[in-house]
């Protein structure tokens, strides 16, 4: 191939990367919108031939009836009680072991915490599940909100002290002492000084640990079922059996179930990066 | 002294309630496995006559295959677009910031609701992707009920979930490089490939090591998706290991001969996990 002039050459890769770009934005969105363009079409506009790419008479029933017929309200509400408990209660006992970690661990621990955050990746949910059934069956507390807020809490705990650990690391010890030399305790100079510096951090933290449960599914299957306990994505997993051929209600339930997070993720984007990334990068 | 019990009474809460969640119901898991258990009723303890079984159960192996394949695949192919990805947006440009943010929201959605829009979009009556791919090839097929074409159906959808992840993992590995090596290169004239190959690629290392298990040992445990869109079909095709485990365990109330798959599970990843170490540090 004859070489190109530099400025040509320069153009050739500018037009091919924009186009690749736009590529990939394509493949990445275009899935997502032909679920919220069929959630919004009649049950006769679903099955249309040629489909059609914008709903010619959008309406809103599949939403009213996933809400008024399939419980969905219902399911939303268990994910926000069992999310939100084991989000607040992984992050506060969380935060005490990085606090501890960070202040008076030695340097070697750092490796072999490395090691018991990455480990328990390496089980197989499904080994665990089995007896976590078996054992909160015998507690009572299969399809109550409490088995399932223990699990999360216990699956996130590892890694949130992980990550809280490193934000408190950022803070200077000195701030601290001076803290205490006048006078405040540790507990005190913890609260007043060393909380409102980690405060990002633990957002950054809470919205990586609000991702996952929000979106667990596996667990939730074998440890709820009915809708009193059930979360959004059982729910919404259980309601593709029943609604059959109707697509726009399926339709209709992912958008309900993926919008928030999707929303909320995006106005996060920043921490969310630092979160998701911070492990495999420092 | 206060100070001396305090770092141990702040970690307690986590280590315990870390150990409850793994390694007691790892050991319990492995007792199960020992045992014949019909969900239910009373266990009797077998020895290791349910990994004796395993063995032999053409099944399971051929769900062991599925699911190594699924997962090496998927890996593989998420790595590969995953680093051209993040060479390709690595740099300033306009829009960055929603061009990013946009590619990254595969991976927030519910593995569950991935599933349903990609059963949305491979519905030979109603989806696009069928549509699209009738006006190519005129034929109208149906992807997941066709034994050779569900599971690379369903690859295709893992690697549209977590692309990004590679992505964004990459994209942070790349820009925290030290920039004077990339320097010196230029100066001395290297090709854009020869950067790539002996300077990015090599320094990359520790990151990929990690994106890849990650992402590795995720897929070989992989199930949501699979639940939603074929439950395992047509026939066996897409029969992957967690969900043979979820059946046999809970729908066959099998309980002791699920928890010895989940064992032999275990030992794949581990498996998977040492060789993806192991490859890195001898290329080292």
């Amino acid at each position: 191939m004859p070489r190109l002039p530099l400025r040509a050459r320069r153009r050739f890769w500018l037009v091919t990367r924009v186009i690749l770009i736009i590529l990939a934005l394509v493949i990445t969105l275009v899935p997502v919108y032909w679920m919220i363009a069929t959630s919004l079409k009649t049950q006769v506009e679903v099955f249309a031939s040629p489909p059609t790419i914008w709903p010619e008479n959008p309406t809103v029933q599949n939403y009213v009836r996933v809400f008024a017929r399939r419980h969905l309200g219902r399911y939303l509400f268990n994910s926000v009680i069992v999310v939100g408990t084991s989000v607040i209660l992984s992050l506060t006992i969380g935060s005490l072991a990085a606090y501890s970690l960070a202040r008076f661990g030695k340097d070697r621990l750092k490796q072999k915490m490395d090691f018991w955050v990455l480990a328990p990746r390496m089980i197989p949910p499904v080994a665990l599940v089995v007896p976590m059934f078996l054992i909160l069956h015998k507690l009572g507390l299969i399809n109550k909100h409490l088995g399932l807020i223990l699990v999360y809490t216990g699956f996130n705990l590892p890694f949130v002290a992980w990550m809280m650990r490193s934000f408190f690391q950022e803070i200077p010890v000195d701030l601290e002492e001076a803290a205490m030399v006048d006078g405040a305790g540790r507990l005190r100079s913890l609260r007043d000084i060393v909380l409102p510096l980690v405060a990002p951090g633990m957002v950054a933290t809470a919205i990586f640990a609000l991702i996952i449960t929000y979106n667990e599914f596996f667990f939730a299957l074998i440890l709820t079922s009915t809708p009193a306990a059930a979360t959004l994505p059982v729910g919404t997993a259980a309601l593709i059996g029943k609604t059959q051929t109707l697509y726009g209600e399926m339709a209709a339930a992912g958008v309900v179930a993926a919008i928030p997070l999707v929303i909320f993720a995006l106005l996060v984007q920043r921490h969310l990066v630092r979160g998701l990334t911070m492990g495999a990068v420092k | 002294m206060r100070e001396k019990w305090l770092p141990w009474a702040l970690i307690a809460p986590t280590a315990l309630f870390a150990l409850a969640m793994t390694v007691v119901p790892l050991g319990y898991s492995l007792l199960t496995s020992l045992r014949e258990f019909p969900l239910g009723r009373t266990p009797t303890f077998v020895g290791l006559q349910n990994y004796r079984v395993l063995l032999h159960d053409g099944n399971f192996l051929g769900s062991l295959g599925t699911t190594l394949w699924f997962a090496v695949a998927a890996t593989l192919i998420e790595f590969v677009l995953g680093l051209s990805l993040a060479l390709l947006l690595k740099d300033e440009f306009s829009f960055q910031g929603i061009i990013r943010s946009s590619l990254i929201i595969p991976m927030v959605i519910a593995p569950v609701v991935v599933g349903i829009i990609w059963r949305l979009l491979y519905n030979a009556d109603v989806g696009l992707f069928s549509f699209i791919v009738q006006a190519l090839t005129g034929r109208n097929l149906s992807v997941l009920s066709n034994p050779t074409l569900a599971l690379p159906a369903l690859i295709l959808v893992d690697v549209w979930e977590w692309t990004p992840f590679m992505f964004l993992i990459l994209l942070a590995g790349i820009q925290s490089l030290p920039q004077e090596p990339f320097e010196a290169a230029r100066v001395d004239g290297a090709t854009p490939w020869n950067v790539f190959l002996h300077l990015t690629l090599p320094m990359l290392r520790p990151v990929i090591v990690v994106a890849v298990l990650i992402r590795g040992l995720d897929a070989f445990t992989v199930f949501d998706q699979v639940f939603v869109m074929t439950q395992g079909g047509p026939g066996t095709s897409t029969e992957v290991a967690t969900l043979m485990i979820y059946k046999t365990a809970f729908r066959f109330s099998q309980v002791g001969y699920g928890a010895a798959m989940a064992m032999a599970l275990l030992f794949l990843v581990m498996g998977f996990s040492l060789a993806v170490t192991r490859a890195f540090r001898a290329s080292a």
